[in-house]
């Protein structure tokens, strides 16, 4: 994988990517209602929120599934209103499902190897006939995705195929698919939902190790507030699709919103 | 006891009586086999990349061999009406995708099934509308396609072979070959393998669902010309030939819906079986066992084997 910190333009700490007032409904069901903030390079930032609080549509948004209605968004400094997925995929964006969305027909390794579709520029011709630069280059993101494997722990199902493996797993190999497009911003939703306590531990110490090693800037989506607390920079708290809170989670710990939000209010 | 005879036991005394015949017979099967293959290899691209049974890769290859003619009656050499045909696949291709599959993308899959009933009715006015709704002959001496027969003398008996015939199970050998290399091994292969199995985890990924259906339509519009040439070059090329598109059901319940492999070995037994059983247990019941003889081999396999011989093994978890 790329070293830390070769990255184009956008230093750490810097603003990679920045949402402005967006809104997103569906019909008369507003999902976000003109919410803002910005993902800082390096940082691992997390969007909590109750059930239906607008965290997913915000995730699709920002990789381009969704176009939201009114607001912007800045990625490295270009601002666009619509974006396709596997433009976003192009440009740096991966991420992973929370309802897992893996090629489950095919092995770990394949799958994995689908992350690098967009860094394989081979002539067609010679993949055809598995020879001469195809067969190198096939070789070389073969190494890269060997790495992944390994760096995930994730050797013995390397054949196979993810339709068969537990969950915890299953959500690994999303993980690896997603790092093998050399991601500069990884967007995570909810990866330890459904986890027991070790698979979670095993999650976060990957996306901390994600974070360190290759500098890969993470917005990632959980339930678990623990985790959280514990894992992320900064904090984006959303509410039916509002922002109620917005910092660093000893501020949005303390913040009156957000605990009325999450446990209630007394009448 | 007659019967039981009949069934059982005297179909082998005559293939062992008359080897030269079982030969032809087998030879017989072995090429509307690979015939069939090739349908059904249409469709498989298709069900591959996009989970859609495409009810109008039979008349595509109606609509492709007729553009071929067509162009060559028009006055155009044969050669460049063979790359006009190929062009105007494409052009089907990248139609399809942006008038139909675009707007119907997320859809459940009988949407787009339905949808592809529309592109056959659209493919059916358009073919008569451009060329006529006339039989025509396929141009096989002007395409350089061999004509006649060859004969071997072996087993005590004569065993003659069509030369058009050798030619057809070659081009569909090499062909399938080619596919099925490139579904496995290439970037494309596993860029259609991975949108076959989750259209949302491919955009995350950066494949381009349009660009992945327009190359999936166009190369199974290859193989409805090529298949359209080798059909036609046995009958004629007429609307009729589309029915033959009933034909790759049988193969595709066989050898399974996601299958290259599948598909050539699923075409070959059902070929092989229907003229088998057709030469030597037809008589039994009067003839004419095989037009049906096709679907009762593929029902008697959907008991045992749901997904086909080489389809893949559905997961689901709960």
């Amino acid at each position: 994988m790329r070293a830390p910190g070769s990255d184009k333009g956008v230093a750490a700490g810097d603003v990679l990517l920045a949402v402005d007032n967006v809104s997103l409904n569906f019909g008369g069901v507003k999902a976000i209602t003109d919410v803002s903030f910005d993902i800082r390079k390096g940082e691992i930032r997390a969007i909590i929120g109750p059930n239906g609080a607008g965290k997913t549509s915000m995730l699709n948004v920002i990789n381009g599934f969704y176009h939201p209605q009114q607001g912007r968004i800045t990625y490295r400094g270009e601002t666009r209103q619509k974006m396709r997925p596997y433009v976003a995929a192009s440009q740096g964006i991966s991420r992973t499902f929370q309802n897992v969305a893996l090629f489950k027909g095919m092995s770990t390794l394949d799958n994995i190897m689908a992350g690098r579709t967009l860094k394989m520029r081979g002539s067609f011709f010679w993949q055809l006939f598995r020879h001469g630069p195809a067969m190198r280059e096939e070789i070389e993101h073969r190494k890269v995705v060997e790495e992944i494997i390994d760096f995930l722990e994730i050797q013995a199902i390397r054949k196979t195929p993810v339709g068969k493996l537990p969950y915890g797993l299953q959500k690994r190999v999303e993980l690896g698919r997603a790092l093998a497009m050399e991601p500069d911003l990884l967007l995570l939703d909810e990866p330890m939902a459904g986890m027991n306590l070790e698979e979670k531990e095993d999650m976060s110490r990957f996306i901390i190790d994600v974070n360190n090693q290759y500098g890969t800037t993470i917005a990632l989506i959980e339930h678990d507030i623990g985790v959280v607390m514990d894992l992320s920079d900064r904090i984006v708290v959303l509410e039916y699709g509002r922002k109620i809170a917005d910092g660093t989670p000893d501020q949005v710990k303390s913040d009156q919103t957000v605990i009325d939000a999450y446990l209630g209010v007394p009448h | 006891m007659n019967l039981l005879y009949a069934l059982f036991v005297d179909p082998w005394v005559q293939m062992g009586q008359a080897p030269d015949l079982l030969v032809q017979t087998l030879w017989e099967g072995l090429v509307s086999g690979v015939l069939y293959a090739l349908i059904a290899l249409g469709f498989v691209l298709i069900f591959k990349a996009s989970g859609v049974f495409n009810f109008a890769q039979g008349i595509m290859v109606v609509f492709a061999a007729l553009t071929l003619v067509g162009f060559y009656e028009m006055g155009v050499p044969a050669f460049l009406a063979l790359a006009l045909a190929v062009g105007v696949m494409f052009l089907l291709a990248v139609t399809v995708e942006r008038v139909v599959l675009r707007p119907l993308v997320n859809q459940p899959d009988i949407i787009l099934f339905m949808a592809t009933f529309g592109i056959t009715y659209v493919l059916i006015g358009l073919g008569e509308l451009i060329f006529g709704g006339n039989p025509k002959r396929m141009i096989t001496e002007q395409l350089y396609l061999p004509k006649g027969a060859v004969e071997f003398k072996i087993l005590g008996g004569f065993v003659s072979l069509q030369k058009i015939d050798i030619a057809a199970a070659i081009i569909a050998a090499i062909m399938i070959a080619v596919l099925a290399f490139f579904f496995q091994k290439t970037r494309i292969g596993r860029a259609l393998r991975a949108v076959a199995d989750s259209h949302k985890a491919a955009l995350s990924v950066g494949i381009s669902l349009n660009q992945i259906w327009a190359i999936v339509w166009f190369t199974a519009g290859i193989v409805a010309l090529v298949t359209g040439i080798m059909w036609g070059a046995r009958s004629e090329v007429s609307f009729a030939l589309q029915v033959i598109a009933l034909k790759a059901l049988p193969v595709l319940i066989l050898g399974g819906f996601t299958s290259v492999p599948g598909a050539i070995v699923g075409g070959l037994i059902i070929g092989i079986g229907e003229k088998l059983g057709e030469f030597y247990w037809g008589p039994l019941v009067g003839g004419g066992i095989e037009s049906w003889l096709a679907y009762f081999i593929a029902l008697a396999f959907l008991l045992f084997r749901p997904q086909g011989l080489f389809g893949e093994k559905i997961i689901e978890r709960i």
